[in-house]
């Protein structure tokens, strides 16, 4: 019974993939359509340095624009030196917690880019906070322990050390005239000798 | 086994034909998406890499800022919004607010001045050239060109073609026709390199006469020059052997505090008008924003105007000034909130605290000057001459510039809060030993009880009081 179910599932999925009994003509329609598909998502991939958010280079966090004056201000701050933004703003407990985390939170960042619902002042989400927490103490846990604040659940190391990226933060840390350049994403390699 | 396999295949499920049309239209649909997405992407990166295209290069003191505004389009846009009307935050906002309606006292502290006739809150930089037009404070015999300066993008172009003196010299009412554009981006901006420049010359000169030089100036003070140009204290003076008339002056000869601005008046014997309730010679002190906040922590930390009145904002991939100037309680979370990371009723409320104590402050100092009026003019009718009175005089001059200098800034303290409260008190306490002075002269002849001081609680009420004393027959004060 089971190996008939699966038989008849793997029968619908070849016959989704190639089409079968459809006239020759639409399938030759569908699987142009579908190229161009594939097309676009290659061309998208490339153009939004997709690769790189697998990486835990700071670059890759400014291929969103509006990260342009965190990562400025980031590298004005004393942490410049030693971390990176994945150090402090994902998990590090487990390799597959850290990708889920850059995947939701990567998801919920291009849906509010593209459909320009992004606030003027970034702040961090509800989701961020004991992630940051965390990594702070994961650094810092020397000095933590010999710390105990009252209420330290409720408090956060950045309620009073709130100078991590640099004492300006958000629009006004860098002029528009001296903002980094954005990671190349264009045809650039293959316009050698242009400037 | 031919026909078996020719059984097999007539088994298999077929897709309907239908299917094909569905199949298509999601793939279409997802196409559309990507290319949407693509799109995006490719006009963010664009935003980003070319903040401005030019499309018509702009002429010269060009003083239509829509030109400009061709090539730079956010920032005209957000300049528009200084239109809007409707905006009030506790003490400011963009409204036409009659300050003399509610607070009928100043009536009597600028009586024989247009403003005890006038004053509302100042509209938005889109209005600045219609208002000044309308205003009944600018009406014959009163006409100095001079009041243009701060009000139009087509001054820049004016003082070029004829020069300052000329300009200041002239008939308010005869530039009318030159001056149909409102304050623009021509005021602060070179047409050529968009880098802020100094229009007015009596920017240029008070600095001058300072002994600083414009052009050693870095852009981030450039960033609250630009609005020293006219958000300070100014006066305009006639001097026929120099052949100057009503020739636009900032008194920062001996510095930009209060009182080295009050010791230049004073040196140089300067009078806006006589109050005929005291018969004082008096200083109209005008919105002294610049100087007052110089003596502010803001300044002291290098944050400039723009930073707080024109925050950076954000569209997509492009950030710009936003050129939609205003109180920055009125977009806290682009402006305090980039260094104060609170929250917005936070913020208001630290901000309105200031200005409520400096408010209540500058009330106690504005009754003691107002009762220090009445005062001298009980000692007049009493039969005290004007050597007599000199001291109380002199000293109820230096406690109304002392007000008038925070109570006519626009900040409400908040430019600086000590140095308000500081100038608020002074102010208080001038009035209150012209008061002491006063009271010693009332006695010598022979009045030891309290004048009877005119009830003025309503604007009705002031007026009237104002319009009898300077008709010349004022109210007995004497019991």
């Amino acid at each position: 019974m089971s190996f008939e179910r699966n038989m008849k599932l793997l029968n619908l999925a070849i016959m989704v993939v190639t089409l079968r009994g459809l006239p020759k003509k639409w399938q030759a329609a569908v699987y142009f359509l579908a190229g161009l598909a594939v097309g676009l998502v290659i061309f998208i991939a490339r153009i939004s340095n997709a690769a790189s958010y697998l990486s835990d280079a700071p670059g890759a966090c400014m291929n969103c624009h509006v990260m342009t004056d965190a990562y400025v201000s980031w590298q004005r701050g004393s942490h410049s030196r030693i971390a990176v933004c994945n150090d402090c703003h994902v998990p590090h407990s487990n390799p597959v917690a850290k990708y889920a985390f850059k995947a939701s939170d990567g998801l919920r960042h291009s849906y509010v880019f593209t459909f320009r619902l992004e606030p003027q002042v970034l702040d961090l989400s509800k989701g961020a906070k004991p992630v940051l927490q965390d990594n702070c103490v994961r650094c810092h846990t020397q000095i933590m322990q010999t710390v105990h604040l009252p209420d330290s659940s409720q408090r956060k190391c950045w309620d009073c050390h709130n100078n991590i990226h640099s004492s300006v933060h958000g629009l006004s840390s860098s002029p528009a005239q001296l903002r980094p350049e954005l990671p190349r994403a264009g045809l650039h390699s293959v316009r050698k000798g242009v400037q | 086994m031919h026909q078996i396999s020719q059984k097999g295949i007539e088994q298999r499920p077929q897709l309907p034909f239908w299917s094909g049309l569905v199949i298509a239209a999601l793939v279409a649909g997802a196409i559309f998406l990507l290319c949407l997405l693509a799109v995006s992407i490719m006009e963010r990166r664009w935003e980003s890499l070319r903040p401005a295209m030019i499309l018509k290069p702009v002429a010269d003191y060009e003083p239509n800022s829509a030109e400009w505004g061709l090539n730079y389009p956010r920032q005209y846009d957000s300049y528009l919004k200084t239109r809007i009307t409707d905006t009030l935050t506790k003490f400011g906002g963009s409204s036409h607010r009659d300050y003399l309606q509610a607070d009928p006292l100043k009536v009597i502290l600028w009586t024989g001045s247009p403003f005890s006739k006038e004053y509302f809150q100042a509209r938005g930089h889109c209005y600045s050239a219609r208002d000044v037009a309308e205003s009944n404070r600018v009406s014959v015999p009163f006409n100095a060109a001079t009041c243009w300066t701060c009000k139009s993008s087509d001054v820049p172009r004016m003082m070029v073609k004829i020069g300052p003196k000329k300009f200041y010299a002239g008939n308010f009412h005869d530039l009318k026709n030159e001056m149909t554009h409102p304050v623009g981006c021509a005021d602060c901006h070179d047409s050529q390199t968009m880098k802020l420049q100094i229009t007015r010359p009596a920017l240029r000169e008070a600095l001058a006469a300072m002994g600083a030089d414009i052009n050693t100036v870095t852009h981030q003070q450039m960033r609250s020059l630009v609005c020293a140009q006219c958000h300070v204290e100014y006066y305009f003076k006639t001097d026929e052997h120099a052949g100057l008339k009503n020739y636009l002056v900032f008194p920062w000869k001996n510095g930009t505090g209060a009182e080295a601005i009050l010791g230049y008046y004073n040196d140089s014997n300067f009078t806006d008008f006589i109050n005929p309730i005291s018969k004082t010679p008096m200083i109209k002190v005008q919105h002294a924003d610049y100087e007052t906040y110089l003596t502010g922590i803001h300044a002291y930390r290098e944050v400039s105007c723009a930073d707080c009145h024109m925050p950076y904002r954000t569209e997509g991939g492009s950030k710009f000034t936003d050129h939609h100037v205003q109180s920055p309680l009125l977009n806290i979370s682009n402006s305090c909130a980039v260094c104060h990371r609170w929250s917005e009723n936070e913020i208001r409320s630290r901000v309105e605290s200031i200005q409520v104590n400096t408010t209540e402050s500058l009330q106690a100092a504005q009754n003691a000057i107002a009762a220090a009026h009445f005062d001298i003019a009980a000692a007049i009718q009493a039969g005290a001459n004007d050597d007599e009175l000199l001291q109380p005089r002199l000293l109820l001059r230096d406690a109304q510039f002392y007000f008038d200098y925070i109570s006519s800034a626009n900040g409400t303290g908040f430019h600086s809060p000590a140095e308000s409260m500081r100038l608020a008190g002074k102010a208080a306490d001038y009035a209150q030993q012209a008061r002491v002075l006063t009271a010693r002269i009332l006695a010598r002849f022979k009045v030891t009880s309290q004048p009877a001081y005119p009830d003025v609680s309503s604007r009705e009420e002031a007026a009237q009081i104002s319009r009898q004393f300077t008709e010349g027959h004022a109210p007995k004060l004497l019991p």
